[in-house]
C-alpha cells in the first residue's frame, strides 16, 4: 500500500516538480574541457507530511538558482538539469540516493532536511562517492557530531544553533527573568533546542529556574491543554521550538487566552511559517527567529530582494530559511566546480569538486555563506523582536539581530555542552 | 487553584467536543455498517479545510467577521456529501468481503485523501488568520477561556442530543436502530438497505466533516491532522464500547479531560494515560462501558 502511494506521489511530483530544466540553455556553449551534455544535480526533498512545506521551499529555491544559472549559460556552459526524489523515511530515502547516482548518474546530490534521514544518508554518501550537499540535515545523533571527517557528505548547520542565538539574545531583551517554561516537539529536535537553550541561558543568570518542559507530539493541533499547563506553572518566559503548523497554532490559541500579556516569549524557529503568523494573534514583543534567511532585511543583497520580489510574484508567499540553504548548496557545486576547473581547464571529477567545496564562500540569498574545513555549513542567524510596524497581515522583527555561526555553532570537534560550560560569562 | 482546575476542564472538554463528533461518526458507521471506518480521520481533516477556503471566501466577499461561522458550518455539513460518493462507489462493493478488505479500503481512502488534500490544498498548513478571536473572551470562575470554544462545546451537545432524537424519536432512527440489531429482518421487512446505508455513511462523514470544519477557527489545517485524531478517536470507541453514541459521549470526555489533566500534572503521561485506561477498559469491561452484548 505504501508503495503504491509513493509511485503516485513520484508520478505527481515529476509532473509538478520533477525535472527542471530551462530551454533558455539552448544557446549555451560549452568552455573547453567541459562535456556538452547537462550536469545533472539530484535533489531530495520532503514533499509530504508536516514537513512538506519546508522542502517545498527547498525546491523553490533550488529551481530559482537553476533558471537563474541556466538563463546565463549554465556552469561552465553546461546546462542544469535537476532530478526531484522523495524525501521519506531513511530506509526509502537512501534507496532513491542510490538510484539518482546510480541510475541517473547525477553528479551532485542536494538537499535533505528530517535528521533521522540525513544521519542514514550521511554513510551512504561516503560510500557512494558523490558529493552530498544537505540543506537543512545534520549527521548529528542529539547533539553529538557522528561523522566528524566525512570525505563527501556535506552537512547543515548544528540544529540547536537557533536554540544557541536564542539563549544568547534573551538576557539582551527580557531583564529579570527569573522562571523559564518550555514546549517543543517530541523528538531530537525538540528536545535537544531545550537542553541547549537551558544551558545557555544557565550561563548567563545561574539562578533562572525552568519550571516546566512540555513536548507534544509531532503533529498535535490542539495545545489547549498545554497553555492551561503553562498559565499554572506561571514562568516568566515562555520558550518555544515549534516551527511548523504548529507554532501558528500555538500563537492563536496562546493568543484567546491572552497568555503573552503575562509573560515573555521566545519562538527559536517559527520564522519558517513567518507569514502566517498573523498580527491578530501574534503579539509584539516576542523574540522570534528566523534562522539563516530573513526575507525583509533592509540590509539584505539585492539578490535576495530579486528572489523575495518573484518568490512573491510566483507563490504568492514571502519565502523562508529552507529557500536559502538550497540556493547556498546549489551555489556552492557551482562555485566549487568554477574553482577546480579554473586549475585545471578540464570539468573536475567529483573527488575534485569534494575537495574545492572545502572552505569555499559564495554569494546566498541571505549573503555570503561558507563551507567549514569539516563539511559543516555556516552562515548567519536572524532573531528579532515582533513587531506590527510592517506592509504585511503578519508580524515582522525589529529591530533584526543577526548572529554568525561562527559565534554560536560549536566548533569543529567541540562536544556542545562542554564547548558551553567554557564560555567566559 | 480554581482557576486551574477550569483552565484543566475546559480545554479538556473542548477537545472532547471534537472529538465526539469524531467518534460520533465512527460510531454510526459501525453501528449500522460493520464498518470500520479509519477514513473517519480523514473526512475530519477534509472539513477542516473546506472550512477554511469556505470562511476565507466569505472574508474575500466581505462578510462580517462575527457571522463566519456561518459559512463555516455550511461548508462542514457540505462536504459531508462526500460521505455518499465514497459510499455508493466505493463500500457497498465490500458490505459481504471480509472486515480486512474494508479495513484496507477505509486505509486506503486515507492515503488518498491525504494526497488529494495536498494536491488541493498545497502543502502548507492553512487557518483562518484571527477569526478565533472575534468573539472575545469569557470570564469563567476567575479563569480566561475563549468563547469560540464554548460555543463549539456548545454545538457539539446540540449535535449529541439532535443525534440522540434522530435515532429514538424519528422513523428513520428507528430504521437505523432496526437494520444495526439484524438486518436481514429489517430487509425482509422492506427497508432499502441499500439506501439506508448511504444515509448513514453520510451522516457518519458529516459529523467527522462538521467536526474538522469547527475546530478550525482555533487551529490550522494540516494534511496529516487526521491521522493524529483517529488514534484518539480509536481510544474513545473502546473506551465508550463499538457503536454505542452515548459510549462516544462518555468516552470523549474521559479521553479529553484526562488527557488535559496529566498534560497538567504529569506531562509525561499525556499519551499513556488514555491507552492505560484502554488496557484497563479492555481487561475489565472489554465491551466498553456503554457496548451491547457482543454479536
Amino acid at each position: 500500500m505504501t508503495t503504491s502511494r509513493r509511485e503516485f506521489l513520484k508520478a505527481a511530483g515529476a509532473a509538478a516538480a520533477g525535472v527542471v530544466a530551462s530551454p533558455a540553455i539552448a544557446r549555451a556553449q560549452a568552455k573547453k574541457g567541459v562535456p556538452k551534455e547537462p550536469v545533472k544535480i539530484g535533489v531530495i526533498a520532503i514533499r509530504a507530511g508536516i514537513a512538506a512545506p519546508v522542502g517545498m521551499a527547498g525546491l523553490r529555491g533550488t529551481a530559482w538558482w537553476a533558471d537563474r544559472v541556466n538563463k546565463a549559460g549554465g556552469i561552465l556552459g553546461r546546462e542544469v538539469q535537476l532530478v526531484t526524489e522523495e524525501e521519506s523515511s531513511p530506509k526509502d530515502t537512501v534507496e532513491r540516493y542510490r538510484k539518482l547516482i546510480l541510475q541517473e548518474k547525477v553528479d551532485v546530490v542536494v538537499g535533505g532536511i528530517s535528521t533521522a534521514v540525513t544521519l542514514a544518508l550521511g554513510p551512504v554518501a561516503e560510500e557512494m562517492g558523490t558529493p552530498w550537499l544537505s540543506w537543512d540535515g545534520t549527521t548529528q545523533k542529539g547533539v553529538d557530531e557522528t561523522m566528524p571527517n566525512p570525505k563527501w557528505a556535506f552537512k547543515s548547520v548544528d540544529n540547536e544553533v537557533e536554540a544557541i542565538v536564542a539563549g544568547l539574545l534573551t538576557p539582551k531583551y527580557f531583564k529579570g527573568v527569573k522562571t523559564v517554561a518550555g514546549i517543543g516537539n517530541d523528538y531530537s529536535y525538540g528536545h535537544d533546542c531545550w537542553q541547549t537553550y537551558q544551558a545557555v541561558l544557565k550561563k548567563h543568570n545561574p539562578d533562572v529556574k525552568f519550571v516546566l518542559e512540555l513536548f507534544p507530539k509531532l503533529g498535535v493541533t490542539d495545545f489547549t491543554s498545554h497553555i492551561a499547563a503553562i498559565q499554572q506553572a506561571k514562568p516568566d518566559l515562555l520558550m518555544c521550538s515549534f516551527w511548523s503548523g504548529d507554532a501558528t497554532i500555538i500563537m492563536k490559541q496562546a493568543a484567546a487566552v491572552g497568555l503573552f500579556k503575562s509573560m515573555k516569549g521566545v519562538f527559536t524557529t517559527a520564522g519558517g511559517v513567518h507569514d502566517s503568523l498573523k498580527k491578530e494573534f501574534t503579539p509584539e514583543g516576542l523574540l522570534l527567529g528566523y534562522n539563516s534567511m530573513y526575507f525583509d532585511d533592509p540590509r539584505g543583497s539585492l539578490l535576495l530582494k530579486q528572489f523575495v520580489r518573484e518568490y512573491k510574484a510566483k507563490y504568492d508567499g514571502y519565502p523562508a530559511y529552507e529557500c536559502d540553504h538550497a540556493y547556498f548548496c546549489a551555489e556552492s557545486y557551482k562555485a566549487a566546480v568554477e574553482k577546480a576547473y579554473a586549475a585545471s581547464g578540464q570539468w573536475p571529477a567529483k573527488e575534485q569538486v569534494a575537495k574545492a567545496l572545502e572552505g569555499i564562500e559564495v554569494q546566498s540569498l541571505s549573503g555570503k555563506r561558507s563551507w567549514r574545513e569539516d563539511h559543516v555549513q555556516m552562515c548567519n542567524f536572524y532573531q528579532g523582536i515582533t513587531t506590527h510596524k510592517n506592509s504585511y497581515d503578519f508580524a515582522t522583527i525589529t529591530p533584526i539581530e543577526v548572529v554568525s555561526t561562527k559565534q554560536a555553532m560549536k566548533p569543529a570537534g567541540a562536544k556542545l555542552l562542554d564547548w558551553i560550560a567554557n564560555w567566559k560569562a | 487553584m480554581t482557576r486551574h482546575l477550569v483552565n484543566i476542564v475546559m480545554s479538556g472538554v473542548f477537545h472532547a467536543a471534537i472529538l465526539f463528533l469524531v467518534a460520533a461518526g465512527l460510531q454510526v458507521v459501525f453501528g449500522v455498517q460493520k464498518i470500520f471506518n479509519l477514513a473517519c480521520g480523514s473526512f475530519y481533516a477534509l472539513g477542516a479545510y473546506t472550512g477554511v477556503s469556505a470562511v476565507g471566501m466569505y472574508t474575500a466577499a466581505g462578510g462580517p467577521p462575527a457571522l463566519f461561522i456561518v459559512p463555516l458550518v455550511a461548508a462542514g455539513l457540505a462536504v459531508g456529501s462526500v460521505g455518499w460518493i465514497v459510499e455508493r462507489g466505493l463500500l457497498r462493493f465490500v458490505y459481504d468481503r471480509d472486515e480486512t478488505f474494508q479495513l484496507l479500503l477505509t486505509f486506503a481512502l486515507v492515503l488518498m485523501m491525504e494526497d488529494l488534500i495536498r494536491m488541493t490544498w498545497g502543502t502548507a498548513p492553512q487557518s483562518t488568520a484571527g477569526l478565533y478571536l472575534v468573539y472575545g473572551q469569557a470570564r469563567l470562575l476567575d479563569a480566561t477561556v475563549p468563547v469560540y470554544n464554548l460555543i463549539v462545546i456548545a454545538a457539539s451537545l446540540v449535535i449529541a442530543l439532535g443525534i440522540g432524537w434522530l435515532l429514538t424519536r424519528t422513523a428513520f432512527g428507528r430504521i437505523i436502530r432496526a437494520s444495526a440489531d439484524n438486518r436481514e429482518m429489517a430487509e425482509a421487512l422492506g427497508v432499502n438497505m441499500g439506501r439506508v446505508y448511504a444515509r448513514v455513511f453520510t451522516l457518519g462523514t458529516a459529523l467527522g466533516t462538521l467536526g474538522g470544519a469547527l475546530v478550525i477557527p482555533a487551529t490550522a489545517a494540516m494534511s496529516e491532522m487526521g491521522i493524529e485524531l483517529i488514534v484518539e478517536a480509536f481510544a474513545v470507541v473502546v473506551i465508550g464500547g463499538l457503536g454505542s453514541m452515548r459510549g462516544a459521549f462518555v468516552g470523549a470526555l474521559v479521553v479529553g479531560v484526562l488527557r488535559s489533566a496529566a498534560i497538567a500534572f504529569y506531562p509525561e503521561l499525556e499519551m499513556l494515560l488514555i491507552y492505560l485506561i484502554v488496557i484497563a477498559v479492555l481487561l475489565l469491561r472489554p465491551r466498553g462501558l456503554f457496548g451491547g452484548a457482543a454479536a
